[in-house]
């Protein structure tokens, strides 16, 4: 029995009579190779790196909207800013300088200029309400509306009275001012 | 006790650790031909040992970075085919180790003598073996393994390795015996 032993290891190489299909098998091992290790869906580390990316995705969008509707509110508000100021600033000017005229008017009695005054800083109070209730609220077009309407007012009264001046000289020089 | 490092194609390795597949095919090509034929001295069958070897070596690429060189990487590689292909066999259910267990025969039985010692003849008559007296033989006398580790691969006692490889071995001689 120990000859056979002996035969047999001194023999091995001899035992290898299969020739494996080299090519055949390599094609599936490379293909397996670059195939990632097979693993249920939520432990896939692909997934893991999806699902942070995803988080991290989702939170920057969250800020970006945040930031960005906070930017576009402020950008809103000095859009509109902007353009309270232009109407102000044109409207203002505009008042002061008619204001300026009937204060500076020969023929109009002082007692009439202080009561036209008086008149435009009822108007001029309102026109602070309603710019203050601008900053409270500034997507609110009517409160813009009520400020335009407030300077138009007041250029319209201004154009009234100048027009009734106007029209004095030529009428009866004794006739009052309707306000 | 002290591990042996055994560096045998370290360097193809340790590239193939690294995911290079050039290397990774030149390890296959080394040591392909004699996978094969040990996964076919044990299934017998050509796709079965086909389907080991890929599965095989992809596992062994896949897991290099367990590899520590306490053995030859051919020695760690043939492990794995062997273990996979006793799995294969485990799956279509069948008798790894012969059911007898009469081993108290053992010591009445006169060992048979060999009367011819010829490669081809013993070849022949190891695939005449029962399945479980051909994977001892093959598993001791082929594959050098020693009674530790194969009752380790086959997961029975070293007794029972003995008792079974001895059984096996008077079985052999006796076809080889047989005109």
């Amino acid at each position: 029995m120990e000859d056979l032993e002996k035969y047999i290891k001194e023999n091995k190489p001899l035992f290898d009579e299969h020739k494996a299909d080299r090519a055949k098998i390599w094609a599936t091992i490379d293909e397996r190779l670059d195939t990632p290790k097979s693993t249920t869906f939520w432990q896939s580390p692909f997934l893991k790196i999806a699902a942070s990316i995803l988080i991290i995705l989702s939170g920057f969008s969250t800020y970006h909207l945040f930031v960005s509707s906070k930017f576009n509110g402020t950008e809103k508000h000095q859009i509109v800013n902007n353009e309270l100021s232009d109407i102000d600033t044109y409207y203002k000017g505009l008042v002061s300088f008619q204001v300026k005229l009937i204060q500076e008017h020969p023929k109009l009695q002082e007692k009439d200029k202080v009561a036209f005054l008086s008149f435009m800083d009822d108007l001029d109070q309102e026109y602070e309400i309603l710019k203050l209730e601008m900053t409270k609220n500034l997507n609110n077009e009517y409160i813009l509306e009520a400020i335009i309407n407030n300077y138009k007012k007041r250029i319209e009264l201004i154009e009234n009275l100048l027009s009734q001046i106007n029209n004095s000289k030529k009428i009866n020089s004794d006739e009052d001012y309707i306000l | 006790m002290k591990t042996k490092i055994l560096y045998t194609h370290k360097d193809l390795v340790e590239q193939s650790k690294s995911g290079d597949r050039n290397s990774q095919y030149q390890l296959y090509d080394l040591y392909v031909d004699a996978m094969y034929n040990v996964s076919m001295r044990i299934l017998n069958v050509k796709e079965d040992a086909e389907d080991v070897i890929q599965d095989s070596f992809v596992d062994a690429f896949k897991n290099l970075s367990s590899f520590r060189y306490e053995s030859t990487f051919g020695s760690w590689l043939k492990r794995i085919v062997i273990n996979k292909s006793i799995n294969q066999l485990k799956q279509k259910k069948i008798a790894l180790v012969p059911l007898d267990q009469h081993e108290y025969h053992l010591n009445e039985e006169i060992d048979p003598v060999i009367t011819t010692l010829d490669i081809q003849k013993i070849k022949t008559s190891i695939t005449m073996l029962p399945q479980g007296y051909r994977q001892i033989i093959n598993l001791y006398l082929i594959e050098g393994y020693d009674h530790i580790e194969i009752g380790e691969i086959l997961n029975i006692s070293v007794s029972t390795s003995k008792s079974q490889y001895h059984r096996a071995k008077k079985k052999l001689i006796k076809i080889i015996n047989t005109p």
